[in-house]
């Protein structure tokens, strides 16, 4: 397919699903874009059309030259980042202490998958950050047990309905706001034109469903004895269910009804007929097939990023970011190898998440929130809450929620979309269109406190004891779907 | 008071007993004082820990909630470890990881020391690159070691399919029978030279002339070995052994950073389960019962270290 007729069948679809989740979401008010004109078309049509100063809007929830302190952990930059990411986040530090020089911020950032554990170890000795970017799945958890303060866009010089009412709804929890979205996300699906057409597929046209993506990878390993999809089943690692979860969805299953328009999250799916068909497709290109890397179950996606740039995966799903992250990994390669990288990146294509038997497309909805600690779990017993808000103002501002999510993400403040940076970073970032569009099938994890271990845990276990044969299909999905029971009735192991 | 009793008589017997031993310590005050510290750091640090521990241990903490809402469950906690699966099955893998990498640290460490104990060219280099693997951080060595087992693009299976020995890149450690000897291997690859040291320095103890009366006498290598270096080898083996298997049974690094005790728990020991379940999973009470049980395993171990130091110190006074 042409990026034209991509476009065009985007906007349809995008359009359609967006304007369905619209209607399911109670925060209609009024926010900055108009949602139901959603399309990249859209997106490209409203950037840099209104100018933002951030100085002057947090001026106004902090003075400039106050005083203080604040300390701060935040879900950072990892190594499958790309370079200009961590720049951004140099310059937002610089900014923030050129804006409030008399406010002194200790920052501290944290990859992925060690935030929480850290951030659960600080808490128990009350020795926490005043201030932490958590990411999305983590905030009801720390909500629910009491550790956040109450904490609204409001708080800060912005409206709620600034803000995806998708993210709003994982940073509440028994009706308090207790955090601010920073950024949000979902991703697509991205694939070798070249390995397609040696494969004998349509190099130009992405699977279509998730059947097709099994079919797809078998046929690339077996023609060409490379990987045909980057299924990733490590535990304890944030790729796991960002990849496997839009599976679970589009077969219809879920952990519950969180895919569902008013999720209620009662009764547990995960050994539904229909999670048992996505967890079989696994299954399928894992052991079947064995088409997908055989060290699917130990890595993550920055493995899977060099197998892709050496020409040995066909397929994957992650953040427009890939592009980058592709460029950066190629700017490292030597000799004959710096070619053949820069064939893979001119092979690069994106396209959306494949669709379930029944049509269902589905993403994770991603993303990072920033919350406001009680103080007596702070290291010092103490909030500077001037300070924290002047922080939490800059990082959720239009202008920097939007540069701290340049390739990776979506600002969580829709503002962002507004900018005259949006319109650079449409310009500079390949491939974010298709992204950005992926935005209205995001489905966000559901909003309970045990959600962390159930997506890190649960998951991946269900996914490895499948795969390495521990269990059948039927036995592990069904062991998952009774973990989870356990849990939520307090969970003795 | 006049003392009638045999109770009395007893009590009478054993008085001076104490002003002796009271004299004894005020005597040696300053001693007493300049352990004092210590002793005041490793009641803050190590007993404190240990008795929150042991308390915790009688508490369910579910995960929903605050460690501060924690419900008394008394012994609950141990009745659900011992009665789980998982716990029969991490703990095989806890006892095959402990006694094969022990077992064969101390192997492969005390050949190396028996051969390096010879004099030839090189030997000084050699034993330098033997000590290397125990001088690389943990960390560095799990990660050098996951990318040389990689499953895909690793150094071992390149080699391999390379020289057309496989068609695939071998699957070490995402396959749950293989994953636990894969990473015993790279347990034994740091911890032998640990081991070579230690009977390195229990070679330089075996006196020079009862070898050269036993070659003397007749006694062939073996037989010298066997008959004279091995038993002035046997306090020293016993430490290293009881050191090698503490130091095992606690090791947390390399399976923790190679597969996390995955895939399918498959190497998953203790240690990496009881984190698992307090960090990852906030079962605080289960994971401090698990850690209790580990406490106690540890300290029968560190009895029988104890011991064996004891036993040297008698016996080198005895000599």
């Amino acid at each position: 397919m042409t990026r034209s007729k991509a476009g065009t069948a985007m906007r349809g679809a995008v359009a359609t699903a967006f304007i369905a989740s619209l209607l399911s979401t109670s925060a209609l008010a009024a926010p900055p874009v108009d949602l139901s004109k959603w399309s990249p078309d859209y997106v490209r049509e409203v950037a840099g059309t209104k100018e933002f100063d951030t100085a002057a809007d947090c001026s106004k929830v902090t003075p400039l030259d106050y005083k203080g302190r604040v300390t701060l952990w935040y879900q950072g930059v990892f190594e499958g980042d790309p370079d200009v990411l961590r720049q951004n986040y140099k310059d937002f530090f610089a900014a923030f202490r050129a804006t409030y020089p008399n406010i002194v911020l200790e920052d501290q950032g944290i990859t992925y998958n060690d935030l929480l554990d850290k951030f659960r170890t600080a808490l128990l000795g009350n020795a926490a950050p005043m201030v932490v970017r958590l990411q999305i799945l983590g905030g009801t958890e720390f909500a629910a047990k009491g550790y956040l303060q109450p904490l609204k866009p409001e708080d800060v010089g912005y409206s709620s309905e600034d803000f995806w009412p998708g993210a709003m709804k994982a940073v509440t929890w028994d009706g308090v706001t207790y955090g601010i979205p920073t950024n949000n996300e979902t991703m697509a699906f991205i694939w070798n034109a070249d390995i397609f057409k040696r494969a004998g597929l349509d190099p130009e046209k992405a699977p279509a469903t998730w059947d097709e993506v099994v079919a797809y990878s078998k046929q690339i390993h077996d023609k060409l004895g490379i990987s045909g999809y980057g299924l990733v089943a490590r535990k304890n690692a944030g790729n796991t269910p960002y990849r496997f979860m839009p599976q679970l969805w589009a077969y219809g299953g879920g952990v519950f009804d969180e895919a569902t328009a008013s999720p209620t999250y009662k009764d547990v799916e995960l050994d539904s007929p229909q999670s048992k068909a996505a967890l079989q497709a696994s299954y399928d290109m894992y052991v079947r097939d064995k088409s997908v890397p055989v060290s699917a179950l130990t890595n993550q996606q920055a493995d899977n990023q060099p197998l892709f740039l050496a020409g040995q995966l066909g397929m994957m799903i992650s953040h427009p970011s890939d592009y980058n992250v592709m460029q950066d990994l190629q700017k490292k390669t030597t000799g004959s190898d710096t070619a053949k990288a820069q064939a893979v990146i001119d092979n690069m294509r994106y396209g959306l998440i494949p669709t379930g038997p029944d049509g269902k497309r589905a993403a994770v909805f991603g993303g990072s929130n920033i919350h406001i600690l009680k103080p007596e779990y702070v290291d010092g017993g103490k909030v500077d809450e001037p300070a924290a808000k002047a922080l939490i103002c800059m990082w959720t501002s239009p202008e920097w929620s939007l540069k701290l999510a340049w390739v990776g993400s979506n600002p969580g403040n829709l503002n962002g979309f507004l900018t005259k940076w949006m319109k650079t970073r449409l310009e500079t970032t390949k491939f974010l269109d298709v992204t950005t569009s992926m935005l209205p099938y995001g489905v966000p994890f559901p909003a309970l406190p045990e959600t962390p271990e159930i997506m890190n845990i649960i998951i991946p276990d269900m996914l490895q004891n499948a795969l390495t044969g521990a269990m059948t299909v039927d036995e592990s999905a069904a062991d998952a779907a009774k973990k989870v029971k356990d849990l939520m009735a307090g969970g003795d192991l | 008071m006049t003392v009638v009793t045999g109770q009395g008589e007893a009590l009478r017997k054993s008085g001076p007993a104490q002003p002796g031993r009271l004299r004894t310590i005020w005597q040696h005050r300053a001693d007493y004082a300049y352990v004092l510290p210590a002793i005041v750091v490793m009641l803050i640090v190590i007993a404190y820990p240990i008795y929150y521990t042991i308390d915790l241990s009688f508490f369910k903490t579910p995960p929903a909630l605050q460690l501060r809402d924690k419900v008394f469950v008394g012994l609950d906690n141990y009745r659900i470890i011992l009665t789980s699966d998982v716990f029969w099955r991490v703990t095989w893998n806890t006892v095959i990881w402990t006694v094969s990498s022990t077992i064969f640290a101390f192997g492969l460490g005390f050949g190396a020391a028996l051969a390096l104990h010879n004099d030839f060219i090189g030997r000084g280099v050699l034993r330098a690159i033997l000590i290397i693997p125990w001088v690389i951080s943990a960390v560095a060595a799990s990660y050098i070691w996951k990318w040389i087992y990689h499953s895909d693009f690793g150094v071992i299976g390149a080699v391999l399919v390379e020289l057309h020995i496989t068609d695939r890149p071998p699957n070490f450690i995402d396959n749950v029978n293989t994953v636990l000897p894969s990473l015993i291997v790279v347990n034994v690859w740091r911890e032998f030279p640990f081991a070579m040291i230690m009977m390195m320095a229990g070679l330089q103890t075996v006196p020079d002339q009862l070898l050269r009366a036993a070659r003397v006498d007749g006694a062939s290598a073996w037989q010298r070995f066997w008959h004279v270096t091995f038993p002035h080898l046997s306090n020293v083996s016993t430490v290293t052994i009881l050191l090698l298997a503490v130091a095992n049974f606690n090791s947390f690094v390399i399976p923790w950073i190679m597969t996390g005790g995955g895939p399918s728990n498959a190497s998953h020991i203790w240690i990496t389960h009881i984190y698992e379940l307090a960090f990852g999973r906030q079962r605080w009470g289960v994971a401090s019962a698990y850690s209790v049980l580990l406490f106690l395993i540890l300290m029968t171990l560190g009895y029988f270290y104890v011991r064996a130091l004891s036993g040297n110190e008698r016996k080198d006074r005895s000599e």
